[in-house]
């Protein structure tokens, strides 16, 4: 009832159209942000580790960073994994999954870790979200014939990281 | 204040349907209330009027950010900060011809 009364207002009135989505092909992707995403868990694990040892464990301050790292690890965690399921959902076509048959897995394997990674504090899930990330821009960058290059991030945790090579 | 706005598109289907109204409450003094969670309808410089869901208050009280929910949304990457004087309003209310 009240629909069909403010359909009719809108016939009169026009109110104003908000998009919830926008089709403008801007054609701006690039996995940049899901490898910065896992570095950043990384780099939160190891300042979370240099934080339970010592004596300053029953102070507040530890408590507050501590809570800030795991919020940080937290969220970078999750942002890894909707950049990644971005490209894998508005960029890869057919065609790339039929050129690259380990995508899918890799997707998965990429959304699993990053779970992993927001459960526990283990370094090694890190590390692991950290290669499959990168193993995707290697796989992305092919796709768009861009040569890409290894080097070690210019920034703490210094891990090894897949760039184009522009 | 509140203002009338007009849903279309799918990105933040099936939670909000094209062709359904919105009711926006404009208050600019609350936008520091905004959370995660909330809907907002902001102006965009490049993608116009749009309704998306917050994810992110920035503390300081300058900017939110934003995403659909639909996989095939623009992500908030794209979308990028969006300052509190580009914000319309907080979505309080949804009439929908299945619910109303």
């Amino acid at each position: 009832m009240s629909y069909k009364i403010i359909q009719s207002l809108d016939k009169i009135l026009r109110f104003p159209e908000a998009k919830a989505h926008c089709d403008v092909p801007c054609g701006i992707y690039d996995p940049i942000s899901a490898q910065i995403d896992a570095l950043t868990v990384v780099r939160m694990m190891d300042l979370m580790d240099g934080f339970t040892s010592g004596d300053e464990k029953p102070r507040m301050d530890f408590h507050n960073s501590m809570s800030r790292y795991v919020a940080v690890k937290e969220q970078h965690a999750e942002n890894a994994k909707h950049e990644i399921r971005v490209i894998w959902g508005d960029f890869i076509k057919d065609a790339h999954v039929e050129k690259y048959p380990q995508l899918p897995g890799l997707v998965h394997k990429i959304m699993q870790l990053g779970s992993k990674c927001r459960q526990t504090a283990d370094r090694d899930h890190g590390l692991a979200l950290v290669d499959a990330i990168n193993e995707f821009a290697e796989i992305f960058w092919a796709i768009k014939d861009v040569k890409t290059k290894k080097a070690k991030a210019p920034y703490a945790p210094a891990l090894e990281m897949v760039y184009p090579d522009l | 204040m509140i203002k009338i706005i007009k849903v279309t598109g799918s990105s933040l289907s099936p939670f909000f349907l094209p062709g359904e109204y919105v009711i926006v409450w404009r208050a600019p003094r609350k936008h520091k209330t905004l959370s995660p969670g909330d809907y907002v309808v902001f102006n965009h410089d490049q993608f116009g009027l749009l309704i998306k869901k917050v994810i992110l208050n920035d503390p300081s009280g300058n900017y939110i950010e934003t995403e659909g929910i639909h996989p095939d949304s623009l992500s908030s990457q794209k979308i990028g900060k969006i300052p509190y004087s580009d914000i319309i309003g907080k979505v309080i209310n949804r009439i929908h011809p299945k619910t109303s």
